[in-house]
């Protein structure tokens, strides 16, 4: 007597599971922990010029949200301009000693500040954090923009 | 030990799939519900160092060193000027204080400007209108950093002010 007969066919699962895994093994690769620093609320300008640069993991980075009022957004909640740039600036700091013993604060930080803004905000608001970054140390910007407009 | 050989000759050993199944499907919803593909995102790299004083050289203010005869000399400084609009549109475009109507004429002056290697720049200074909106901000800034200097390299140092309101 077969199995079908019996009434106790059991599909088999191996190529379903082999399929599963290897569904997970591609949202495990492809998925990027970095982009929840990023706010996906903002509306970065689009500038033709701007090109994707990967910096290989080598450069550390310090990123900006700052939205349309100016104001900087870290993981969604908004973070007071002037102690926060000073508190990350003191991290850079301690984090650049370990290469550069005789870095002293005031002195340029190795740190690039990435400055995410808004496309609506003004330069007086963005300024502000521009020069809160020069008084820290920051002088090394890269201006976040797209190429082109996305759809949606 | 002779129930074990009987098993191992006799049955076939099965493992459930049906909870690693389960587990594995877990999994797969977590990504799929989690996944957000990161946009593409560009970036124009620049120094940004602050702005020094035109009339400051070696460190002095003028009038400062009583025995100097020569007036200070000056940092050589590209001056342009963004004016905004109030709703935050670019008005006016300037370099020195000669008026620049569009994007590509601030273009062609530029070019025009690099192009002459006897007067090589300490600084370039943007004066920017306190209400300009950064999209158009960052289209002055891919114009200027589209030049090249007389050294080959690209423009990548500016220095930003904000100009007074009202401006």
């Amino acid at each position: 007597m077969s199995e079908l007969e019996s009434g106790e066919g059991k599909p088999n699962l191996t190529p379903i599971l082999d399929m599963v895994f290897q569904l997970i093994t591609f949202f495990m690769l492809v998925i990027n922990f970095k982009s929840a620093a990023l706010d996906l609320n903002l509306k970065l300008p689009v500038v033709g010029s701007a090109r994707p640069v990967d910096t290989k993991g080598q450069e550390s980075l310090l990123i900006l949200n700052v939205d349309s009022q100016g104001d900087i957004n870290v993981y969604g909640r908004k973070q007071p301009v002037k102690e926060y740039i000073a508190r990350e600036a003191m991290a850079a700091l301690i984090g650049a000693k370990r290469s550069q013993p005789d870095l002293e604060f005031g002195q340029e930080l190795p740190t690039m500040v990435v400055i995410r803004a808004d496309r609506t905000t003004p330069f007086k608001a963005l300024n502000r954090v521009i020069m809160e970054c020069q008084q820290n140390g920051f002088i090394r910007f890269a201006l976040k923009a797209i190429n082109r407009e996305e759809k949606g | 030990m002779s129930r074990r050989r009987k098993r191992r000759s006799g049955e076939e050993v099965e493992l459930n799939l049906a909870a690693m199944l389960d587990m594995a499907f877990q999994l797969l919803t977590f990504f799929i519900l989690t996944f957000k593909p990161a946009p593409v995102e560009g970036q124009i790299n620049l120094r940004l160092p602050p702005p020094v004083g035109i009339t400051r050289a070696g460190g002095s203010d003028a009038g400062t060193d009583f025995n100097a005869k020569e007036p200070p000399k000056g940092l050589t400084t590209l001056v342009i000027s963004a004016f905004s609009q109030r709703d935050g549109s670019l008005a006016q475009l300037a370099v020195g204080e000669t008026p620049v109507g569009t994007l590509s004429a601030l273009d062609n002056r530029l070019q025009t400007v690099f192009a002459d290697k006897s007067t090589p720049f300490d600084q370039v200074i943007i004066y920017v209108g306190p209400e300009l909106r950064y999209d158009e901000l960052m289209r002055v800034i891919e114009v200027c950093t589209r030049q090249r200097l007389p050294d080959g390299s690209r423009l990548s140092k500016l220095s930003f002010v904000e100009m007074p309101s009202g401006g």
